[in-house]
C-alpha cells in the first residue's frame, strides 16, 4: 500500500510540469510492476517498460531499469495496452454548416457540392476536450478525418494530446475521404449531386478534370515555346496523390452494393482503397480478400432487435414467429461482419467514423459477445492491425523496443464492466487524465 | 423455407460461376426440355404440342417429340401457354435513386449505379412473367439520366442483373416536369416548352464543339508525346455529360423520352431528324396517336399506358385505343407499367388494345414482349420464341390473353426465378432484412406501400421540387420548428 502510493505521488509531481520533453524531464521512464497485455495476445505479469524520449526501449519481464529513468511502479494491480489507433475518426473537428441554398443547383460549386479536397485537419483548430474523452478510453493514435459529404479531405495522423494534438502530428495524408454522399440539404434545398449515381458521375468529372489540369501542368512546365498557363486549382491538384497512387482513397461505404459501386470507380481510375465503415463488407469478404483490399471497419454494431433482449416479448403469430427466426439471423450476420472478414484473411483495422466516446467501451464489449471476437482479436483490430491499414506498422501498434511509446495503464483488464484509464503515454508523454 | 433453398441454389449457382479475379457477369444458366406446350412465338404462328429445348440458357431446338440430352430436366407443360418472356420498357422497379433533379440536363448519370438487387417487387414482377426491365431514370430533367436494362434475376447482385450487350439508352423528359422543377422550382431555364427545345439544341450544339475539340486534342497529345517538338497541345478534359450527347448524336445510345402532347413530340422528332439521331421512343406519349403516321414516317416508337391519363393537366387528352391507332400506322408500339403493381399483369394491359382497338392477339402480345425488345435494342437476344434467343419464357395456365389466366412458372436464361408451386410465403433476401426494422414495421400489405396507382413514379421523391425554392426553404422552416 505504501509503495502504491509512493507511485501516484511521483506522477502528481510529474504532471506539476509540463508534459513535453524538455531538458529539465528526466532523459527516460520506466513503468514497473505491471501487467502487460502484448498485441499478439500474450501477457506479461509484472512486467516493465522503459522508454527515452518518446521511444520505447525495453519491454519484458525483467529488463534493467536505466539509471536515469523516472520509475513509477504499478503497484502490481494496473494493466497495460498498447496504444489503440482509430483508422478514422472525427474527433474534436468542427461540425457541419447549415447548407446555404444555390441559386442554380446544378452548378453549385465544389465547396457546396461537398469536394474539398484540399481541407485537412492539420490546417484546423482541434477540440482537445473531445480528444481527451478517447484518450481516456485508451486510444492514443489517430487518423483524423474531416465531416462533410463527398469528399470531405484528408485525413492526417496525430498522436493524440488533448489541446495540444497539432503539435503531435506523426503523418499528414494518410488517405483521402470518399463517400457516396450527395450535397448537403434535404429534399428544399438540394444540390448536384444529389443521389448515389450522380455522386459517381461527379467523382468520374472530377478526375478527369484533375487529369487534364496535371497534364497542363506538366506540358507548361516542360514546355520552351509559348503555351497558355495552366489556371491552378487546389481541388483538383489535392487529388494528384491519389492519381499517383501515393495515398489511399478512404472509401467510406456499408453495403454490399455500395462496395460493388466503389470498386467499379477504383477499377476505372486505379487508385489504391481502404474501405472504411464496412458494416456490411462480409458480403464481399471473397472479393477483398482476392483483390487485396484492406478494411477499417466500425465497430458500432446494430442495436439487437427488441425482442431479443425482452423475455417477455410473446410473437403475435406464426408470421412474426418467422419474421423474428429472419431478423435474428440478419441480426447474427451483422455482429459477425468482422469475425466473417478476420476468417477471410482480410486485413481489419479499427475506424470510429462517428462514434461517441460514450458508446466506444460498450461497442467494444458487445464484439466480444455478440461478434464472436477473441479479446486478442480485438485488441489486435485495434492496434496492430490498424498501424498496418495506415502503413505505420513500424512505428506504433506493438510495444515493443524501438516504437513509439503509446499504451496506456488501466486499473483493470479492458474487457472488465468499467475500465479507467490512469495513464496515458502518447507520443512518450505522460497524461493523467 | 422451401423459398431459401431455391434463392440459395441460385446464389450458389452464381458463386460457383464466378471465376476468380473476374467479378463481373456471373450468370447463371439452365437447360431444361419444355413439354407439350402451346407456344406463343410471338414472332411467328402459334405452335401446338410443341417442345422446346434449352441448353446453358438459350433456346436450341422447338419442336415436337424432342429428347431431353443426358442431365438436362424436364418441364410437362401439357395444357400450358408458353409466351416469351414480358418486358417493361418503362419501369422504376428497383432504383435506390430514381431522379438526379438537380439539374435540367444529367446523362452523366446512369441507372446502372442506381440497383437494388435486393428489392422484393423484382420478385413480384416475375410473378407476374417479367424477365426484363428498363429501370429508368426519372423525368425530372430534359435530359435525364441513362437507363438501366435488367433482367430479374433474383437474388443475385447488382452486376449479375445486368442485361448483358443490350444498348445503352437515355431518358428525355418534355413538358410539364422538366419545366416545373427547373424553371417553376428553381427559376433558371427551361420555364416553358420552348425552352425546353432550346435545352436540347444547346446541349447537343456544345456536345458536337466538345467532341471535336477533345479529339483534336487527342490526335496532338498523340503525336507531341510521341514526339516533343514545339508547343504542347493545351488539355481538354473529358466530359462526361458531353460525351454521352456526343454518342446519342452518333447513334450508340438510345433515347427513350418522356412525353404526353401531340406537338411537342412532333418538336422533338423535327430536332432529332436535324441532328441526325433515329431509332428513339416516345414514352407514355399519350397523344401521340395524334401524330402517328408523321412517327411511323420518321422511324420513331411509342412506348404508352393501355388506359391511364388524367393524372396532371398534360395528361387529359387521351383514349384507350391509343395502342391500337398507333399500331395500325405502322408504329412500333409497346404497353409499359411505370408501376411496380400494374408490372406484374401486363398480359391485362396488352389485352385491352385487343377489347377496345380489335388488335389482333398476337399484336397486343408483341407489344409486351418483341416491341418494347426492339425498342431496347435486344430483339435480337429476346422478345420471341426463337432458335437462339435468350430463354426467358413465361409458362402460363392458360392464354395470356384470358383474365382467368395465371402464370405459373417464369425462366430467366433457362433458369426457374418464379415458380407458383413453390412460391414460399416470404420471399425476401437474406440481406434485405434488416435486424433493426420490427415485425409491426413490415407488415404493410404491398398495395399500401406503393400508394396504389395514385402517383407519377417518374417523378420519384422530387414532387417537391415542383415549388420555388421560397415555398420549399418554407416548408423547411416549419418542419423544422415543429
Amino acid at each position: 500500500m505504501k509503495k502504491y502510493t509512493t507511485i501516484w505521488t511521483g506522477v502528481i509531481f510529474l504532471f506539476l510540469f509540463p508534459f513535453s520533453l524538455t531538458a529539465q524531464d528526466p532523459p527516460a521512464y520506466a513503468v514497473e510492476n505491471v501487467t502487460i497485455h502484448l498485441a499478439d495476445g500474450s501477457v506479461i505479469q509484472s512486467g516493465t517498460i522503459v522508454w527515452r524520449e518518446g521511444v520505447i526501449e525495453s519491454v519484458g519481464a525483467n529488463p534493467s531499469i536505466p539509471y536515469d529513468a523516472f520509475t513509477i511502479s504499478g503497484g502490481d494491480s494496473l494493466h497495460v495496452y498498447p496504444g489503440f489507433i482509430d483508422g478514422l475518426g472525427y474527433w474534436g473537428t468542427p461540425d457541419l454548416p447549415d447548407p446555404e441554398q444555390v441559386s442554380d443547383p446544378g452548378n453549385p460549386g465544389y465547396e457546396r457540392a461537398g469536394i474539398e479536397a484540399q481541407r485537412s485537419p492539420e490546417d484546423l483548430e482541434l477540440d482537445g476536450d473531445e480528444i481527451t474523452e478517447i484518450m481516456k478510453l485508451g486510444v492514443t493514435t489517430a487518423a483524423i478525418g474531416l465531416k462533410g459529404y463527398m469528399l470531405p479531405g484528408s485525413a492526417d495522423l496525430f498522436f493524440l494530446n488533448g489541446d495540444h494534438t497539432a503539435d503531435h502530428l506523426f503523418r499528414s495524408s494518410v488517405g483521402m475521404e470518399f463517400a457516396l454522399e450527395g450535397a448537403a440539404g434535404g429534399w428544399g434545398n438540394r444540390a448536384y449531386p444529389s443521389t448515389t449515381m450522380g455522386v459517381m458521375a461527379r467523382f468520374r468529372q472530377l478526375m478527369y478534370d484533375a487529369e487534364a489540369l496535371k497534364d497542363h501542368i506538366e506540358y507548361f512546365a516542360s514546355s520552351e515555346g509559348s503555351m497558355t498557363a495552366p489556371k491552378r486549382n487546389r481541388i483538383l491538384e489535392a487529388m494528384f496523390p491519389v492519381m499517383e497512387n501515393e495515398i489511399p482513397l478512404f472509401l467510406k461505404v456499408d453495403s454490399p452494393e455500395d462496395i460493388d459501386r466503389m470498386l467499379v470507380l477504383k477499377d476505372e481510375f486505379d487508385y489504391d482503397v481502404v474501405i472504411v465503415s464496412a458494416k456490411n463488407a462480409a458480403y464481399k469478404a471473397e472479393e477483398l480478400k482476392e483483390r487485396g483490399i484492406p478494411v477499417l471497419v466500425s465497430i458500432d454494431l446494430p442495436e439487437k432487435p427488441g425482442w431479443m433482449e425482452d423475455e417477455d416479448s410473446d410473437p403475435s403469430g406464426e408470421e412474426e414467429e418467422l419474421y423474428r427466426q429472419r431478423q435474428a439471423e440478419a441480426y447474427r450476420n451483422a455482429a459477425h461482419n468482422i469475425r466473417n472478414l478476420l476468417d477471410h484473411d482480410i486485413l481489419v483495422g479499427f475506424a470510429s467514423t462517428g462514434l461517441s466516446a460514450k458508446d466506444f467501451h460498450e461497442k467494444i464489449l458487445a464484439l466480444k459477445e455478440d461478434g464472436d471476437l477473441s479479446e486478442e482479436e480485438i485488441i489486435q483490430i485495434l492496434t496492430v492491425n490498424t498501424a498496418s491499414v495506415l502503413g505505420a506498422g513500424s512505428r506504433i501498434g506493438e510495444l515493443r523496443s524501438g516504437n513509439i511509446a503509446n499504451f496506456t495503464l488501466f486499473n483493470s483488464s479492458y474487457f472488465g464492466e468499467e475500465p479507467e484509464a490512469k495513464m496515458v503515454i502518447s507520443n512518450g508523454v505522460i497524461h493523467e487524465l | 423455407m422451401s423459398f431459401k433453398i431455391n434463392v440459395s441454389t441460385i446464389v450458389l449457382a452464381a458463386l460457383l460461376l464466378t471465376v476468380p479475379g473476374e467479378f463481373s457477369f456471373a450468370q447463371a444458366t439452365g437447360s431444361v426440355l419444355i413439354q407439350n406446350a402451346t407456344v406463343i412465338t410471338v414472332s411467328g404462328d402459334d405452335l401446338e404440342n410443341t417442345d422446346i429445348l434449352v441448353q446453358d440458357g438459350i433456346i436450341r431446338e422447338i419442336g415436337q417429340n424432342l429428347n431431353a440430352p443426358r442431365g438436362t430436366g424436364t418441364l410437362d407443360a401439357t395444357g400450358k401457354y408458353v409466351l416469351p418472356g414480358i418486358i417493361d420498357a418503362h419501369s422504376h422497379l428497383n432504383g435506390i435513386g430514381i431522379n438526379e433533379a438537380t439539374n435540367p440536363v444529367t446523362p452523366e448519370v446512369t441507372m446502372y449505379e442506381s440497383i437494388n438487387p435486393n428489392s422484393v417487387s423484382i420478385y413480384r414482377a416475375l410473378a407476374g412473367g417479367v424477365t426484363t426491365i428498363n429501370l429508368m431514370h426519372g423525368s425530372a430533367n430534359v435530359i435525364g439520366g441513362r437507363n438501366a436494362t435488367l433482367k430479374l434475376r433474383y437474388g443475385l447482385g447488382q452486376n449479375e442483373l445486368k442485361f448483358k450487350d443490350a444498348p445503352q439508352t437515355v431518358k428525355f423528359a418534355l413538358g410539364e416536369n422538366p419545366t416545373r422543377v427547373h424553371g417553376q422550382g428553381n427559376g433558371i431555364q427551361p420555364r416553358t416548352r420552348m425552352a425546353v427545345e432550346t435545352v436540347i439544341r444547346e446541349h447537343f450544339d456544345e456536345a458536337l464543339d466538345y467532341r471535336k475539340n477533345r479529339e483534336a486534342y487527342l490526335e496532338a497529345k498523340e503525336r507531341y508525346d510521341q514526339n516533343p517538338q514545339g508547343n504542347p497541345p493545351v488539355p481538354v478534359a473529358k466530359n462526361l455529360r458531353l460525351d454521352v450527347l456526343a454518342d446519342i448524336i452518333e447513334g450508340n445510345i438510345l433515347v427513350h423520352c418522356h412525353s404526353y402532347r401531340a406537338d411537342e413530340i412532333l418538336m422533338l422528332a423535327r430536332v432529332f431528324d436535324e441532328y441526325g439521331i433515329e431509332n428513339y421512343t416516345f414514352q407514355h406519349a399519350n397523344e401521340a396517336f395524334k401524330v402517328a403516321p408523321e412517327l411511323a414516317e420518321y422511324g420513331a416508337h411509342a412506348s404508352i399506358f393501355a388506359d391511364w391519363w388524367a393524372y396532371k393537366f398534360e395528361v387529359y387528352y387521351s383514349t384507350a385505343y391509343s395502342a391500337s391507332i398507333l399500331n395500325e400506322n405502322g408504329v412500333t408500339t409497346s404497353i409499359n407499367s411505370d408501376s411496380n403493381e400494374l408490372i406484374r399483369h401486363l398480359n391485362h394491359e396488352a389485352a385491352k388494345a385487343v377489347h377496345y382497338g380489335q388488335t389482333s392477339e398476337n399484336d397486343a402480345l408483341r407489344m409486351i414482349t418483341l416491341h418494347p425488345a426492339i425498342q431496347l435494342g435486344i430483339d435480337d437476344k429476346v422478345g420471341s420464341v426463337e432458335i437462339g434467343k435468350h430463354a426467358d419464357l413465361g409458362i402460363w395456365s392458360g392464354h395470356p390473353l384470358s383474365i382467368y389466366s395465371i402464370n405459373e412458372k417464369t425462366l430467366v436464361d433457362g433458369v426457374v426465378y418464379f415458380d407458383r408451386e413453390a412460391d414460399p410465403d416470404d420471399v425476401r433476401l437474406d440481406r434485405a432484412i434488416d435486424p433493426v426494422v420490427d415485425y409491426d414495421d413490415t407488415s404493410q400489405t404491398f398495395y399500401e406501400s406503393i400508394e396504389g396507382r395514385n402517383y407519377d413514379a417518374c417523378m420519384a421523391d422530387v414532387f417537391m421540387l415542383f415549388e420555388s425554392s421560397d415555398n420549399r426553404q418554407s416548408w423547411n422552416q416549419q418542419i423544422h420548428n415543429h
